[in-house]
Formats: C-alpha cells, structure tokens, sequence
C-alpha cells in the first residue's frame, strides 16, 4: 500500500471497539473476569449493561464516555450478551453496535475508512481514476461477501459501477458495508460455545436483560402458519408449478425443490406432498419420498430446507411474474402470510 | 448389442492407448470424481484420485461413456455428501445450445410421444399434440449453428470476465464441452469460496437481471408544479459494467437500425432514422432524450432492454450457482458424440473448430446402417444428409452417429 500506515489512537478504539487492536489494550489493561465485581469496575460494567440495554430498547448502544470506560465496557458487553444466552438479544446488539460504527464512520477521513477497512482484510483501493466521482475501488469479491443478504435492487452487483475486479462506491456505501462486516464480527464473537463460569453480577444482570428482551418480544408474536393448507394464498409462481405438479408436467431441478419446501414450509405432511408427486412419468416412489424427507429435516443433516426467495427464482427463470403483491414481498413465503392474514375475515373455505 | 460393443471397444481402445491426452485437474486430489460405466451403465460417484497415473488406469480398467469431477475442493472428496468437508469451488459457467433460441430452431431434433408414439421434429412440445402426453425420447444432434450461437454466448461472457470481472486471461479456461456447448471455468483462489448467493450474483450479472433503469416506473419524473426541465441528464449512461455494454450496444443499434428493426423494439415513431446523428450525440452522448423530436425516454428505454438481451450471455444459471456441480472432465469422451471435451485458450474461441479439434477418433473405417442423419462436417469432410442407407465411415463419424442413436453398427 502507498499511502502511510494509519495507527489507532485510543479514541478510535472508543468508537471502533471491535477493532482487533482492542485486544492488544484490553491485554495491557490485563483485567480478569472475577475482578469485575471490584466496587473501581462498576463504571465499566455499568456502561456495559447500558450498551445491550439500549440495543434491546432502541437499537442503539447509548452516549460515549471516557475511554479508559469506552473502551474495556465492549468486551464485557459481549460478555454480557453472551450470559443471556439469547440469540434475539445477541443479534439485536450485534446489529446496534454496527449500526453505531456505520453513523460514526461517515465522518471519517478517506483514510481512515481505509484502515478499518484493513482491519478486515478488504481489498479496497482509493479511486485515482478521474472520470469517476467515487472514491473508493472494492475487489467484487469483498462486494459480494457483503452484499448478497441485502434486498435493496441498488445492491446488485449488475447496478454497480463495475471494471477490472474493482466495484466503485462513495463514502457512504463503502461505511455501510463496513456495517455488515463489523456485525458479523460481532456475531461471530458472540457465538462462544463454552461458557465461563460468569460472576453473579454478570449472572443477575444477563436475567434483568432478559426480563426486558422478553417483554419486547412478547410484542412481536412469533407467527407460525396454522395447520389448514390454503391454496387460495399461493403466490402466482407457486400455482403454476402446483399446477404443473398436478398435470404430471416436467419440472425443472429448481422448480421441484421450490414447490416441495415451499409447501413442506406452510406445513403440508410430507406424504401429501409426495402424493403430488406421483403423477410424474419419472416417478420414483422411493427416492421422492426420500428427498421430500430431506428437504423436510427428516433425514441426513436435520436441517429443514427453506423455499428459494424470490431473486433466486428469478435467477433460475421459476418466477412467472408478479400481482401487485408480489412486488411488496422478497419471499414467497411471505406473500403466503400476507395473503393468509388478509382473508382472515372471510370465511374459511377449503 | 452389437452397437454397444463397438462404443466401449472404441472408447476402451481410446482410453487405452490416447490416455496420456487426459491432462491432470487442478488439485485433483481434492474433487470427487464420477464416471458412467458402460458395461455396468451406472453411475458411480464419490470417487477419488490422488494422482492422474491412477485415474488414467480407472479409465482403462472400466472403459466410462462419461467422466465428472466437481468444481469443489473437498476436505474428503470420496466421503458421502454431507460429510465430504467443503473447501471451495472454481466459479463455472455452462452454455449449451439448448438454453439458447437458435437461427436453426433446433429442426434437426427429434422427439417422440411416450405414450401414443406420435414424433416430430424441432423444439419439444410442453405436451403430445395427438394424445397429450408428457414424456418424449429426444434425439438431439450437435449441429453448427447451434453451436456457433452458443460461441457467440461463450464470447459475450468471456468478455465480462476479463473486462468487468478483471480475471486475467490465463484464470479464464475455455473448453467445447464434446456435444453441443461450452464450458467456461475460472479457477482464481478468490474465487473459491465465494457462497452460493454471491454466484448468483454474478449470473444475474452475466444475464443483465435486475438492471435497475429499465425498470418500469419512469426514472424522470416530471416533478409536481414543475415544468419538466427539456434534456435533462437523467439518462446518461456512463463507461463503467453494464452502463458501458449498454451504451455500445445503443450505438450500434442506433447507427444499423431498420424500420423492421424499430417495430421489434415496439417504437412506431421512425423519427430516429432521419436524425442518427443527433440521436447519437445529443441523447446518446449527452443524456438529453427529450431534445429529438419524435424521441423520449421511452425510446431510450425499448431500445435498451432489447440490446440489454443482445449484450447478455444466456448460461445454464443452475450450473453456476451449484456449489457441488459436477462437470465433464477435460480430455474425455463425450458418450452422447465420442467427441472430445476439449481446452483451448480463450483468444481462439472465434476461430476454434469443434468438428476439428475435438475429434478424438482418427484411424479407421466403420460400416453402419443409418436410418436418419443431417448433413454434419467432421474433420474437414462433409457428410449426409443420411436416410435408410448402409455406408462405410470414417471411423469419427461412424461413432458419432451410433452414439447420438442415429445407426447402428453392419458389420465388423
Ligand atoms: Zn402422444
Ligand atoms: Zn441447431
């Protein structure tokens, strides 16, 4: 690289906690995890448990303040977090501390997104080339690896500036996709398999952050879908592969898989959906039924198989186009459940 | 019977004594390989190499019609799937003439109803015209222009992986698949662990789905209360990815267009064809679509989508995206041609010659009892059209038209 090294003062570290060069401080700072229930360490854990209080609250991690506390007040905040052993908790203050990092860092000097940028390995150049108004040049690589989960159509790698590898972005872009490098690294933190033994008052406070968590959820019901299949509430592209199912029509890989988890996803019993099956020329009554299974986490790896969202089938040519609800939706499973809600004043039919 | 002799007799003689011409994959040792066997006609997968000494004598020993390895790198390449250790895989592309509409309309295929018997020619039916039926025997046939329309794919693409994708032309490897395609395959290490999201990104990328601005609400919105501002930029395009291809693409359009051309693109106003050049310099160059009587956004848009479809590769997007593809071996026998699948290097794909290069079988005679064949070119001859006859052939063609079902072996 050109251009001079830049080093990380401590009041970097206050913003950036998650900095790898927070280790190297919290190593010189050397303080242990029975020391925290020490009368000197409760400013610390203090702002700690305000940290996941607010990401529970507001989506935020609350007002700085000084970095001798900043600073050592994030690891004990995954600490923290982890203590919940929660994941809404833990992902919700994963999202708000890189929500914090993006605000802050768009105020930063090009130089200085370049160092964090470098802090996660980015291969990231600032742009030379005049003909551009972006100053930064990202490998499509690292674009990509950041990119993928986000909906919004400008994300697309066809809508971007793209030449020789490099994808051109502005501040803001490049800040916002530090965003999601910076949640995953706190995610990744916060996975810990083996748990310490935490301190009581990391124990009662883990309890009083759940409390709190719970009653936010409480909220926000966790819908299922109800037993009874609704055809009426397919979206267009799962109708016409049903159809074609019904028909004996041939299906293409993607299609099969789509319509089997899609319907093993609004709860349909694997042995209906093997029964739509049946109709097919190639028919294989053994290895339908064993894929079905499959895909239904009742077999090898357990895991239950979603149903494509709607990019990829369009990807793969499934989506036959769309109503209007279609275009508010990512999911066909969620026009499935908007669909559903919006009839629950009709009179159910089957 | 006798027929299937002969194909593993010359399949086995060519793994016998040509097996040096099967170059080792990169990493080998790392793939699962997979492989049809003729005398048993099963597949077998989930097998592994450490070195291309042993595979070369596996391909002696079992005479396969069709050799695989995966694009992945596996921890455990002969394990069972799920615990085979994922490592990686090279980025690939597949672009066969079935997924492209060709000039040929695929009249040399043939199908036949399952059920009732009924056959045609050309592009299968969804369903039986007579009986409605959903299951057909199709016999396809490798023809030039179905090929060359999947070259003109191949270059397209090729294109966007040097210039957009910045791969340099040794990471890009080019291969004619043996039957009726190309494969292209980029082995770069960044490549590797890119997940399966991230290639579907870059097959919307290579397919121009998703373009934001031919979407259909209009982009330049007269704004409330205002007049619209005349030629403004909006529609600019700029020299970077797909802006670029666009803009070229719009260009040539521009300059070659007929009026048939124009209603193709849906316009029914021929005011472009009067005035190309200030078409091309003031809306083209300088965004200004409105400053050309006769000329609108709308023409901008039509034009752009129809050259977006000109511009764009048409790949199999499931191969891509998979991230545990197997693929044909480079250096073995296509079991549906006897044809090679076949490297070369990505500046010759204009002038590589299939029917040439990839021929694999290149002494001998072999008399056959055709019963329907097109007229085909092989190794500089041109052969047929073939029906109801009897005819000593090269030994190439002969294996070509008994392994595409087209005839049977007379005799010996
Ligand atoms: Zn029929
Ligand atoms: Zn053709």
């Amino acid at each position: 690289m050109q251009m001079e090294t830049v080093i990380f003062t401590e009041n970097d570290l206050a913003k950036y906690p998650f900095l790898k060069d927070t280790a190297e401080y919290m190593k010189k700072l050397g303080l242990k995890i029975e020391e925290l229930e020490n009368p000197e360490m409760a400013p610390i854990l203090d702002r700690a448990q305000e940290r996941v209080k607010e990401a529970i609250l507001s989506l935020g991690v609350g007002k700085k303040r000084e970095n001798h506390v900043e600073i050592p007040s994030f690891p004990v905040a995954i600490m923290l977090a982890i203590a919940t052993k929660n994941s809404f908790i833990k992902k919700r203050y994963a999202l708000a501390e890189a929500k914090q990092a993006f605000s802050d860092m768009q105020f930063e000097n090009n130089e200085r997104i370049m160092a964090i940028a470098a802090d996660f390995d980015w291969n990231i150049a600032l742009n030379r080339d005049l003909t551009v108004p972006l100053e930064f040049a990202l490998s499509f690589i690292d674009y990509l690896r950041n990119t993928t989960h986000l909906r919004d159509k400008n994300w697309k790698l066809v809508n971007r500036l793209l030449a020789n590898g490099k994808v051109y972005l502005n501040k803001h872009d490049v800040a916002r996709l530090l965003q999601e490098e910076v949640q995953h690294r706190i995610e990744k933190k916060l996975e810990a398999k083996e748990l310490p033994n935490f301190p009581e008052k990391i124990t009662v406070m883990a309890e009083h952050l759940l409390e709190l968590a719970r009653e936010k959820i409480g909220k926000q019901e966790m819908e299922g879908f109800p037993k009874v299949v609704s055809q009426s509430a397919f979206p267009p592209c799962i109708v016409a592969l049903y159809e074609a199912a019904s028909k004996g029509r041939h299906l293409s890989h993607v299609g099969r898989f789509t319509l089997t988890a899609f319907l093993v996803n609004i709860g349909m019993p694997p042995e209906k959906v093997t029964e739509l099956f049946k109709s097919f020329s190639d028919y294989n009554e053994r290895l339908t039924r064993y894929q079905i299974e499959h895909i239904a986490g009742e077999r090898g790896s357990r895991t239950q198989y979603t149903s494509p969202q709607c990019s990829t089938l369009q990807t793969h040519a499934v989506c036959t186009g769309s109503d209007a609800l279609c275009r508010r939706v990512h999911h066909p499973l969620t026009y499935y459940r908007i669909k559903l809600r919006q009839r629950t004043n009709e009179s159910p039919k089957k | 019977m006798a027929s299937r002799e002969f194909i593993y007799e010359k399949f086995a003689d060519y793994y016998s004594n040509s097996s040096l011409n099967v170059p080792p994959p990169t990493l080998m040792a790392q793939r699962e390989f997979g492989f049809f066997l003729l005398k048993e006609r099963a597949m077998v997968r989930h097998k592994s190499f450490m070195g291309i000494k042993d595979l070369r004598r596996f391909l002696s020993d079992t005479v396969p019609s069709d050799v695989y390895h995966s694009c992945a790198y596996y921890e455990n390449p002969s394990f069972e799937m799920d615990k085979k250790g994922w490592l990686g895989a090279d980025l690939v592309f597949d672009i066969d003439a079935d997924h492209i509409p060709t000039s040929c309309n695929k009249i040399h295929d043939e199908w036949t109803c399952g059920k009732c018997g009924f056959a045609g020619k050309g592009i299968t039916p969804e369903t039986c015209p007579v009986c409605g039926g959903v299951k057909f025997d199709t016999k396809t046939w490798p023809c030039e222009l179905c090929l060359n329309s999947a070259k003109e794919e191949t270059v397209k693409l090729v294109d966007m992986l040097e210039k957009d994708f910045g791969f340099a032309s040794k990471e890009i490897r080019v291969f004619f698949s043996g039957h009726r395609g190309y494969h292209v395959q980029v082995e770069a290490e960044a490549v590797r662990t890119l997940d399966a999201m991230a290639r579907k990104e870059v097959v919307d990328y290579v397919s121009g789905l998703g373009l934001a601005l031919l979407e259909e609400q209009a982009p330049e919105k007269p704004v409330a209360g205002k007049r619209r501002r005349r030629g403004s930029s909006v529609f600019s395009l700029h020299d970077f990815g797909w802006n670029k291809r666009l803009k070229a693409g719009m260009q040539k359009f521009i300059l070659n267009a007929t009026r048939d051309d124009l209603r193709t693109v849906g316009l029914r106003s021929y005011a472009l064809l009067q005035n190309r050049e200030a078409v091309l310099s003031r809306c083209l160059e300088e965004g200004r679509w409105n400053s050309v009587k006769g000329v609108s956004v709308e023409t901008w848009r039509r034009i752009a989508r129809h050259v977006k479809e000109l511009e764009s590769a048409k790949i199999d997007t499931v191969v891509t995206t998979d991230l545990h593809r197997l693929i044909r071996m480079n250096g073995t026998l296509h079991g549906k041609t006897g044809l090679l699948k076949k490297e070369f290097p990505a500046e010759r794909l204009t002038s590589f010659d299939p029917f040439v290069e990839a021929v694999a079988f290149k002494g001998g005679t072999a008399k056959v009892s055709i019963s329907d064949a097109p007229e085909f070119r092989l190794s500089g001859k041109v052969f047929g059209p073939y029906k109801n006859e009897v005819v000593e052939l090269p030994m190439a063609a002969a294996v070509l038209l008994v392994c595409k079902g087209r005839a049977e072996v007379a005799e010996k």
